[in-house]
């Protein structure tokens, strides 16, 4: 297996995602557990509901947020299996060519797994290190007895054991598929044809470029509105979360939902310049602006991107609404919860602002490509 | 015309060092139909991207149709090869998402050129302007590269090894699609090729070894199916 310092990169975005997965998860799930174990001595009624809306709230969390990001990284992990796979397509067709079945090529592909390993040990321990404070924060107000952190040893199958080795199957799985092709395709670079590009009409050129550069990687086009719903929906929920939770509360949100973005979004685009290099080089070579190449190849993400921010705001004011109404319905001290017209507008602009200046630095790297190295 | 004096070019540096150009020095007459010849490694199709703007030489003077390139900067480089210069490359570098029709106006969008379905005609493609790529021969594909290039009206064309991945027979065709649309449509052609038999077809020929002009003399202005392969 060929692995270089760019392949690095993007195994440690994978394992950045998983990190984050499982350190949200191993805290509310150790914490529920160690709850568990004290609600019988839970006397007062307060203690009670806040207790019900404490495990319902862990159980949302773990299972919104945590199966979210490890949706995230099985989607990157895919993602990034299929381009390694196009990118070292020549290596491996040697391989296949010399009488290697595509599974037992595939099958070294297990590494991968690897990145999802090292992301679930680092979340784990993050999670027990931080666990102390998370305990002292959800019983600020001593409704429930003293709880000590213990290491519930079921969770090191569930929270890293299991999911590497799903991943590392799936990784296996996806290259496997990926090189079921004739050996000659993957020798000479041949791209699968996997979608038939939709009629035109009589769009002109530039247009059309833009259009089908959307359609022709749909995985790219979600995983940009994708990083765009975190940003907006994070940002806005942590900014919420300052009044209705605690800042700690608020800060996790606020960086996980921003490592996520960054990482969707960062990784997503230098896919799309690398996919689109060869379009580029052309195109400079016959004489188009390098505003005219970068608007065709990135100008078609940025509606994409809004769609992926207004999404994000209404699903975490539906979700934000649905657990105060429900979860946290008759607990003592909980504010009433409205729509945060002052972090929509933050997160608008933050978002406007970082989102252009991301798109900015790309065009730049789209432009920069040399003609001739690529060309050759 | 195409005026170079004094063209040096060299890639890497220190020990890596390659002199790919070593003072060339070349005239090509506005109309002619030039062919550089020479082994792989001469330096012929570094010389063809420093005379059409997609590299700029490390010293000596390039000028085309009097405007000096060597000074240009990238987005004045950018503006000359849209206004002057098509090219034809041995791997077509086709779009292969975009259909024939679409590629062509690649080149004519960018000349306000409303006149493509025409030059499609013309190199014999008008009934596959739907299809893809992928779906064409090597042959039609060169032929559609070719149609692209023409349709931005420039005023010379540069063509890097066009039949390099054909077989005769095609290679033939599209040398010939080549000929015609440059005495159609007046055009100076220049083409880089290894291949002698090829340059029977130029007016003049430009030999090239170890980055330096050997020699020039007339070709046979021979038709693509004169010539030998």
């Amino acid at each position: 297996m060929f692995i270089r310092g760019k392949d690095l990169i993007k195994l440690a975005a994978i394992a950045v995602v998983t990190c984050c997965a499982v350190f949200v998860c191993t805290l509310f799930l150790n914490y529920m557990q160690d709850l568990a174990d004290v609600g019988g001595e839970i006397a007062s009624e307060a203690g009670r509901i806040l207790y019900e809306a404490q495990m319902s709230m862990g159980k949302v969390t773990c299972a919104v947020t945590g199966g979210c990001l490890v949706l995230t990284s099985a989607v990157l992990l895919a993602f990034y299996v299929k381009n390694y796979v196009d990118a070292h397509g020549r290596e491996l067709g040697v391989l296949k060519a010399l009488g290697m079945s595509e599974w037992r090529i595939a099958a070294a592909f297990w590494v991968f797994g690897l990145s999802v390993l090292a992301g679930c040990l680092l979340g784990f321990v993050l999670a027990f290190a931080y666990m102390p404070r998370f305990y002292a924060v959800q019983n600020a107000d001593g409704l429930f007895p003293d709880m000590a952190v213990r290491l519930h040893p079921g969770l090191i199958w569930w929270e890293i054991l299991l999911p590497s080795l799903c991943f590392a199957g799936l990784a296996v799985f996806c290259a496997a598929r990926k090189l079921r092709r004739p050996a000659l395709e993957l020798l000479r670079g041949k791209q699968e044809i996997s979608f038939r590009p939709a009629a035109s009409g009589d769009l002109p050129f530039l247009k059309d470029l833009r259009r089908q550069t959307l359609r022709r990687k749909k995985v790219l086009a979600f995983l940009v509105t994708f990083s765009a719903f975190c940003f907006s929906a994070m940002t806005q929920m942590s900014l919420s979360m300052f009044d209705l939770a605690s800042a700690t509360f608020a800060w996790m949100i606020l960086a996980i939902g921003l490592i996520l973005a960054f990482v969707t979004l960062m990784l997503s685009l230098s896919s799309v310049v690398r996919a689109n290099a060869g379009t580029i080089a052309m195109m400079r070579a016959f004489g188009y602006p390098d505003s005219a190449c970068s608007s065709a190849v990135l100008g078609g993400y940025r509606p994409l991107s809004w769609i992926g921010f207004a999404v994000g705001t209404i699903y975490q004011y539906g979700l934000l609404k649905l657990v105060m109404t429900f979860v946290f319905a008759g607990v003592e001290g909980m504010p009433a919860y409205s729509f945060n017209f002052w972090a929509l507008a933050l997160s608008l602009v933050l978002f406007a602002a970082v989102y252009e200046l991301i798109l900015y630095r790309f065009s730049q790297k789209l432009n920069a490509l040399p003609l001739r190295a690529v060309m050759i | 015309m195409i005026s170079l004096r004094g063209v040096t070019k060299s890639y890497g540096r220190g020990a890596g060092l390659t002199r790919v150009l070593k003072g060339v020095d070349l005239e090509i007459p506005d109309g002619s139909f030039s062919v550089i010849l020479g082994a792989s490694g001469s330096g012929k199709t570094t010389l063809l991207n420093v005379m059409s703007g997609l590299e700029r030489p490390d010293e000596g003077s390039v000028r085309v149709d009097g405007q000096e390139l060597s000074g240009l900067t990238d987005r004045e480089l950018t503006a000359f090869r849209k206004r002057t210069v098509g090219f034809v490359f041995q791997q077509y570098y086709l779009l292969p998402d975009l259909t024939v029709e679409k590629n062509v106006r690649m080149g004519a969008d960018l000349a306000g050129n409303p006149d493509f379905s025409g030059i499609l005609e013309s190199v014999g493609l008008g009934d596959k302007r739907k299809k893809y790529p992928g779906e064409l021969s090597g042959g039609e594909q060169q032929r559609v590269s070719i149609a692209r290039a023409l349709a931005k009206r420039p005023q010379v064309l540069f063509a890097d090894e066009p039949t390099g991945a054909l077989d005769e027979q095609t290679g033939r065709q599209v040398l010939d699609v080549m000929a015609r649309m440059r005495q159609k449509l007046g055009l100076t052609v220049v083409m880089v090729t290894h291949n002698q038999n090829i340059a029977q077809m130029a007016d003049r020929v430009i030999t090239m070894n170890s980055g330096k002009i050997l020699g020039q003399a007339e070709g046979g202005s021979k038709s693509a199916f004169e010539i030998g392969w």
